[in-house]
């Protein structure tokens, strides 16, 4: 069993940023490499274990109504 | 009031005669607080008692600010001795002011220099749309570093014993600051944000207001010092009811720039 590696952007014990980053990653992979692209399932591996499911689910949410806020 | 025993006194300290007027203050704060709290509730009776509770504050300052020029610029009272712990006295003040703003921006950088996630994790927040710092921000700027110049200038002319100068140049002042207030309050009308806008609108909004109620009470005192130069109050060697004016306003010139390079620049897009 693995977890995402140690991310030397995000030292600190709060990983919240980590978490939002690998999630922002992913879905900017995905917008260059389009839907699916292989190379994007690592950032999704990560984003997935470092969030807690309350805020994916949210997020998700936020982007099929079109008002999330992140850049990608 | 004084009496011969005053003179004889053999200190050059002014010990001031039982006043008035710093309990009045204190129960003039009473309607204040309590309607400014009110009202901040939407409670009608708020702003009938914060208006009441202003109106009696400022007319206590007045008539105590009244005494301090009857005691000094008439009675003679304010010595070398009294003129420097008021110096020191009113540079401290200065310094507690500053502390006063020091919050806000910590307040503002808190916020600014780790985004929330929950806002996009970027600043200003996604969909502001915050003010052009170079349009009146800058030219707000500009104002202020001039009338900074100004006072300045009235101040080496009350030096040189120019009266008429002195006039004109905090004339000068004067019309720059109150330019100042009408460029900021048409920009706060037609802001497309509020302070209720998520911490963006927050931090704006406090400290640029509490900026502008300093502009407000910085511009108040130099009028009044015009109006004590037209009186001829002031002597080429004591006036330290201008120079503290002065310094009052290069206070509020210096914590505006910190504003625009903070708020307006560093934190626009």
């Amino acid at each position: 069993i693995k977890t995402a590696p140690f991310d030397i952007r995000f030292p600190s014990t709060n990983q919240t940023k980590h978490c939002y980053t690998r999630y922002i990653e992913f879905h900017k992979c995905q917008k260059e490499r389009g839907e699916g692209a292989p190379e994007c399932q690592k950032y999704a591996r990560y984003y997935r274990s470092l969030c807690p499911s309350e805020w994916i689910e949210r997020w998700n949410e936020q982007r099929a109504d079109g008002v999330f806020c992140g850049p990608y | 009031m004084t009496n011969n025993s005053c003179l004889d006194r053999r200190h050059p300290y002014h010990l001031v005669d039982p006043s008035p007027w710093p309990i009045t203050l204190s129960f003039a704060s009473v309607p204040t607080t309590v309607g400014g709290v009110l009202a901040f509730h939407s409670i009608r009776a708020g702003g009938l008692l914060l208006g009441s509770g202003l109106g009696m504050l400022l007319y206590t300052l007045f008539l105590w600010w009244r005494d301090v020029i009857r005691e000094s610029t008439y009675a003679g009272l304010h010595s070398a001795c009294v003129h420097q712990g008021h110096r020191y006295g009113f540079l401290m003040f200065i310094a507690s002011e500053v502390m006063f703003f020091i919050a806000f921006f910590w307040a503002f950088f808190h916020s600014a220099l780790g985004p929330a996630v929950e806002s996009g994790a970027i600043w200003p927040p996604h969909g502001l749309m915050v003010p052009d710092p170079w349009g009146i921000p800058f030219l707000n700027t500009l104002i202020l570093l001039g009338s900074g110049a100004s006072v300045t200038w009235a101040h080496h002319a009350l030096f040189a014993g120019s009266e008429k100068a002195a006039v004109n140049a905090l004339a000068v002042t004067i019309w720059l600051a109150l330019l100042f207030v009408l460029l900021q309050a048409m920009e706060y009308r037609d802001a497309p944000f509020t302070m209720s806008d998520g911490i963006y609108g927050s931090t704006f909004f406090v400290a640029t207001g509490f900026h502008g109620v300093h502009v407000i009470i910085g511009t108040i005192f130099l009028i009044c010092c015009a109006i004590r130069h037209y009186l001829g109050h002031f002597t080429p060697t004591h006036h330290f009811g201008f120079e503290a004016a002065a310094w009052y306003w290069h206070f509020v010139d210096v914590v505006w720039l910190f504003l625009f390079v903070s708020i307006y620049w560093w934190g626009g897009h």
